[in-house]
């Protein structure tokens, strides 16, 4: 159907991005598919050591959902998006393709081994979230082609993560935001991913700050080095969330905390988080 | 008629309100439910640009649009109009104020065409097809810039500056001369901010042309003033004007400034053959181009102090933004002379107001009115000169106080404080937030290098404003005092009903009017119908009427309470004839027939339907000698106020003050800078309080707004007057999640000004930015950072802390020791 009606058509998701561009008229397409009707597009299942959503399952739902919430960054992440009615309606798969700079999936999901899986009219494809994504608002989808499912993979064993943001209000997108995964082996840091999001076109991963952590005992001054690594890769501009310079503070000071509640759910502590509201 | 006291059964009673059955099951009636048959929908084209002039419009295209019906644009507009009336004087008299643009446009969102059609989709549609050409003109975004005069918004006036005056009490020289401590500042400055009603601007208004009457459904909130500029505007009688406002989704003043639009959707109707023309706001268009608060500069301010710190004189020069179109303005420039000294005792002082035209949305009367800016201002300098005097800020106030066997205090401008005791509401507040407790738990806090502050905000919000002051700024204009109608009545088979020209937006009117009727008539509130909202069909609105500047409770209810003695002195000399007795036997209650007077010495009674037959419907049974009973009783209040010294400018301006003291903890995290309040305490003084679940939600109400603006709210433009903060991703009302617990106190000094005690509230006097900036500035001392801006958010704070040369504080102020 996408094929026939060509470029101009866009496909319906949450509509919690399309629809308030549609309403600014920044967005004009010609027709709309609502994919919503379509039964089997929204669980969440947990099958041979990884997490499959639906594209269409909606961030109350993955916020609600007990299999997520055994990767607690899952948790944090669904249940900081906007406000209640944005996660009621807003998808998983409309997140990602989307692309928006601002969204928190892509910032999370990125510190995890996530394939995405497309359907075209050629056929399935999967690939690693880190190609799906190219740049702001632009991600490898042919128009005629759409996400159908978002795959992860558990964390291993000595796994832990934490996502923050700071937010100005709820249904606001974050000024700046962290995402840590570390797999911790006793108090030494085996391995570890951080993301940031909002400081650059796409989520950005500060490889420095992730090599600071891994192998080492983490020690305040170790956290220094992964935020001064973090500090350096966040790429942010200026507009009314904040200035560049004070995003990169931010983004840093983020990943900090971030990594400390995540040594704690490593060590298999539950620790309750949210984003912080100004 | 007997002024009897009143029992006090209702009034002052934790009572339900009544709209809240209504409002809480969503069955209000807000202007946008109202669909009328043949209804058209208009949409505003807005200039992208803040300053230009209009080479050509073309609406040929949206008028070819199936579905379109009519356009029309700035010159037509002109062609058929009158320019608003201006309030301040001569050269800005001249200007030429058209609802559209007609030459050029003066700020970004300024509308300049607008299109009727069919549904507001195709308006929409429409808009897009108009076609304008702009040669953009340099634009004046800030007002210091403005009075330079290098770009000139209004070439019929040839000048930015919109008003000058000197305000000048006591021997300033005198006081300087003799001061042992001079403290000096050179500027701070308070942002522009707004209100966020959940419920934009809306109108309705239909020119109907078999009567030529024009009868608007809208929800402008001084309804009085708005049909004063209309009818002047559009050349029609006043009372061919009938504006009816129902349920109002808040206000805050914003909303006063309607009456542009209000004129367009009339004309509008007119040109569509007299089909009803509705407008609904975008919020966008809200946050752009409704209106915004005053934003206001100070400069070169000195404060003259003695030994023990106590201020002896101040001189300023205020600089007021008033944006593209004065409007509600230059109304400003006195109004915050009302509280000229705020709570301090000092005597002398010059301040020298100018008020400057930029290409900015225009301003209109936003909740705390002008006042705010002057009381964030002096809360500044008392804590700026307790900091260089080494005197802590509770002390530093306690000195400098207006004390509580002071009042009623005449202020050197003349105005008169009712009452008040502010020493004692700090106490209260030290208590409820554990003042001692913070002060250890902060000395602990610095040693580990953790910024937290405390801060005390005291502000007043005088109420029911002396509209005489309007001739400081223009001795021409022709108004004075203040007054409010009120309409009382025992309808044909005895309900009692009671109008009133207010337009309430939550402020729960329907509920206090009645607590006050039913003291007077000794029955339950719930046996009397409280009709509010405005219309000008109801016949009880005077020039001032509408519901802005926190004037209810002494103001409209002073005039319900005289219309409802009114009405049962009627009641008095009928039950007397009708149960043959003489007045002075009559009591009033419920008996088993209903609501009724009683003859205390025969116990025979007669209801209220009883005696509103004999008026309405029984009266061959009446003499003569009671014909002149109506049962329909108008009253008018009046203040007692007279016209003050325009020259000298003195006089009593407000007849009430009620006054608020906050205190917060906020610490600013060295990591992210976001701000935290840690505990925050709010305590009011409104006199006698008539329902205590509305005042105290009135303070929440204030509390959150204040909040937001010290620490999200802020309109912003960039250089060339493009408004960066047009949606609610980047202008940041405050919501739930960003509130602290609230903890609420309040003492009660009844005013001597108002029948029941009671002052105006609901406006707040903006307490929380004074005491946020109080506790930012207690917290940043330390660190050389003087708070210069009301607004202060993550972003600015690290700033401020992270700046190369911390030593801000050194330029700003200075100091001068003379002991
Ligand atoms: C007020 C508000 C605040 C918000 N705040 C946040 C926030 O803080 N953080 C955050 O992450 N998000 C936020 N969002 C966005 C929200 O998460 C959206 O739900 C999400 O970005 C898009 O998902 P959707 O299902 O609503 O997609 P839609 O809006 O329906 O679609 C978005 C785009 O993706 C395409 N698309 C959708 N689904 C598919 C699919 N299966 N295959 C291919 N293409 C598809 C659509 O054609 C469209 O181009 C906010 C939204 C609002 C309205």
């Amino acid at each position: 159907m996408l094929s026939q009606l060509g470029d101009e058509a866009k496909v319906l998701a949450g509509g919690q991005s399309l629809i308030p561009l549609m309403k600014l008229r920044f967005a004009n397409p010609s027709h709309l598919v609502d994919l919503n009707f379509i039964s089997g597009t929204s669980y969440i299942k947990e099958e041979n050591n990884a997490l499959r959503f639906g594209a269409l399952t909606r961030h109350a739902e993955i916020e609600a959902s007990p299999i997520a919430a055994k990767i607690p960054i899952l948790h944090d992440c669904a249940a900081g998006i906007a406000d209640v009615q944005v996660r009621n309606r807003g998808t998983i798969g409309g997140s990602l393709a989307e692309a928006d700079p601002s969204g928190d999936w892509a910032t999370v999901l990125i510190t995890l081994p996530t394939e995405v899986r497309c359907l075209g009219r050629t056929g399935e494809r999967s690939l690693p979230l880190s190609d799906f994504i190219k740049d702001a608002y632009t991600t490898t989808l042919a128009h005629d082609e759409l996400v159908r499912e978002v795959v992860l993979k558990v964390p291993p064993k000595g796994g832990g993560g934490a996502y923050l943001a700071f937010k100005r209000s709820a249904p606001v997108y974050p000024t700046a935001s962290a995402a840590v995964q570390l797999t911790m082996e006793g108090d030494i840091c085996k391995d570890a991913a951080i993301a940031l999001g909002c400081v650059g076109l796409t989520a950005i991963r500060p490889k420095e700050a992730e090599a600071a952590l891994r192998g080492q005992r983490i020690t305040d001054k170790t956290k220094s080095a992964a935020m001064e690594a973090a500090r350096i890769a966040a790429d942010p501009q200026t507009d009314m969330r904040g200035s560049a310079d004070y995003k990169r503070t931010l983004a840093a000071a983020l990943v900090k905390r971030a990594i400390d509640i995540a040594i704690r759910r490593a060590a298999g502590q539950q620790v309750e988080v949210s984003h912080i509201y100004a | 008629m007997s002024p009897e006291a009143d029992k006090k059964n209702w009034v002052g009673k934790s009572l339900p309100r009544k709209e809240e059955n209504r409002l809480l099951r969503g069955r209000g009636k807000f202007s946008d439910d109202i669909k009328l048959r043949e209804m058209l929908y208009l949409r505003f084209i807005r200039s992208p640009y803040a300053h230009a002039k209009i080479v050509s419009i073309d609406v040929s295209g949206a008028e070819a649009l199936p579905g379109v019906v009519c356009a029309l644009t700035g010159t037509e507009v002109a062609q058929q109009t009158q320019p608003f009336i201006e309030i301040g004087p001569d050269p800005f008299a001249k200007i030429k104020d058209y609802p559209l643009a007609v030459s050029k446009v003066r700020y970004q969102g300024e509308p300049l065409a607008a299109v009727v059609a069919e549904s507001p989709a195709l308006a929409d549609d429409a808009a897009e097809l108009v076609q304008v050409d702009y040669d953009p003109l340099d634009p004046v975004v800030d007002a210091e810039n403005a009075l330079t005069n290098k770009s000139i918004l209004h070439e019929e006036a040839g000048t930015n500056l919109v008003w000058n005056g000197i305000f000048e009490y006591g021997d300033v020289e005198e006081a300087f001369r003799d001061a042992a401590y001079v403290v000096k500042v050179d500027h701070l400055h308070f942002h522009r901010f707004s209100s966020t009603p959940l419920e934009n601007n809306v109108v309705i208004a239909q020119w109907n042309p078999k009567d030529e009457r024009i009868y608007y459904q809208c929800n402008n909130s001084f309804p009085s003033f708005a049909i004063q500029f209309l009818a002047a505007h559009l050349g029609v009688h006043i009372d061919r004007i009938r504006v009816e406002t129902s349920d109002i989704g808040g206000s805050f003043g914003i909303k006063i400034t309607s009456y542009p639009q209000m004129a367009v959707c009339a004309l509008a109707s007119r040109k569509a053959g007299g089909r009803p023309v509705k407008w609904v706001e975008t919020r966008s268009e809200h946050i752009t181009s409704s209106a915004h608060g005053n934003e206001r500069t100070f400069r070169d301010t000195r404060v003259a102090l003695d030994k023990n710190g106590v201020i002896t004189a101040i001189t300023s020069r205020h600089i007021d933004d008033c944006g593209a179109y004065p409007r509600y303005e230059p109304l400003g420039c006195v109004i915050w002379s009302q509280v000229f000294p705020g709570v301090y005792r000092f005597k002398n002082a010059r301040i020298d107001f100018s008020q400057a035209v930029t290409n900015k949305c225009p301003v209109g009367p936003n909740r705390g009115y002008s006042r705010m800016q002057h009381l964030w201002f002096l809360e500044r300098v008392v804590d700026i000169c307790a900091y260089e005097l080494d005197i802590p800020a509770d002390e530093m106030r306690l000195r400098n106080y207006i004390r509580p066997d002071e009042f009623p205090y005449t202020t050197p401008n003349g105005c008169v404080y009712d009452s008040g005791d502010y020493p004692k509401m700090m106490q209260l507040a030290k208590d409820l937030i554990g003042w001692d407790d913070w002060k250890t738990k902060q000395v602990i806090a610095r040693k580990e290098g953790r910024l937290i502050g405390i801060g005390i905000g005291t502000t007043l919000d005088s109420g029911t404003n002396n509209f005489g002051q309007s001739q400081i700024v223009n001795p021409f204009l022709p108004y004075s005092g203040n007054s409010q109608g009120a309409n009382c009545k025992l309808d044909i088979y005895g309900e009692v009903v009671v109008a009133v020209g207010s337009c309430p937006q939550g402020q729960g009117h329907e509920t206090t009017a009645a607590q006050v009727v039913a003291d007077v008539l000794n029955i339950h509130p719930d046996l009397i119908t409280v009709r509010t909202g405005f219309d000008t069909e109801r016949n009880v609105h005077t020039g001032f009427s509408g519901t802005y500047a926190s004037q209810f409770a002494v103001s409209g209810l002073s005039a319900v309470h005289g219309a409802a003695q009114k009405l049962k002195a009627e009641m008095k000399r009928l039950a007397a004839f009708a149960l043959e007795t003489n007045e002075d036997d009559l009591e009033f209650g419920t008996g088993a027939q209903g609501p009724e007077t009683r003859a205390k010495s025969t116990g025979k009674s007669i209801n209220y339907w009883g005696l509103a037959n004999l008026v309405n419907a029984n009266s061959a049974a009446l003499p003569p000698e009671l014909y002149e009973l109506t049962l329909n009783c108008r009253y008018i209040w009046r203040a007692p106020f007279k016209v003050p010294d325009t020259k000298k400018k003195y006089g009593s301006l407000t007849l009430t003050y009620a006054a608020q003291l906050h205190m917060a903890v906020v610490e600013v995290d060295c990591d992210t800078y976001i701000p935290r309040i840690l505990d925050y305490v709010a305590v009011d003084d409104c006199g006698t309080v008539i329902n205590p679940p509305i005042v105290e939600g009135q303070v929440y109400g204030a509390t959150a707004h204040g909040i937001g603006a010290a620490l999200m709210e802020n309109c912003v433009y960039d250089a060339v007057g493009n408004m960066l903060t047009s949606t609610f991703s980047d202008y940041i009302p405050i919501t739930a999640v960003n509130m602290p617990n609230v903890k609420y106190g309040h003492i009660e000094t009844p005013s001597p000004h108002s029948y029941s005690g009671a002052k105006g509230m609901g406006e707040g006097g903006a307490a929380p930015i004074h005491t946020i900036s109080a506790a930012l500035q207690d917290a940043l001392f330390a660190s050389g950072i003087v708070i210069d801006d009301s607004f202060n958010n993550a972003d600015s704070l690290f700033r401020a802390l992270t700046a190369k040369e911390i030593s801000q504080a050194d330029k700003l102020v200075k100091v001068e020791k003379r002991v």
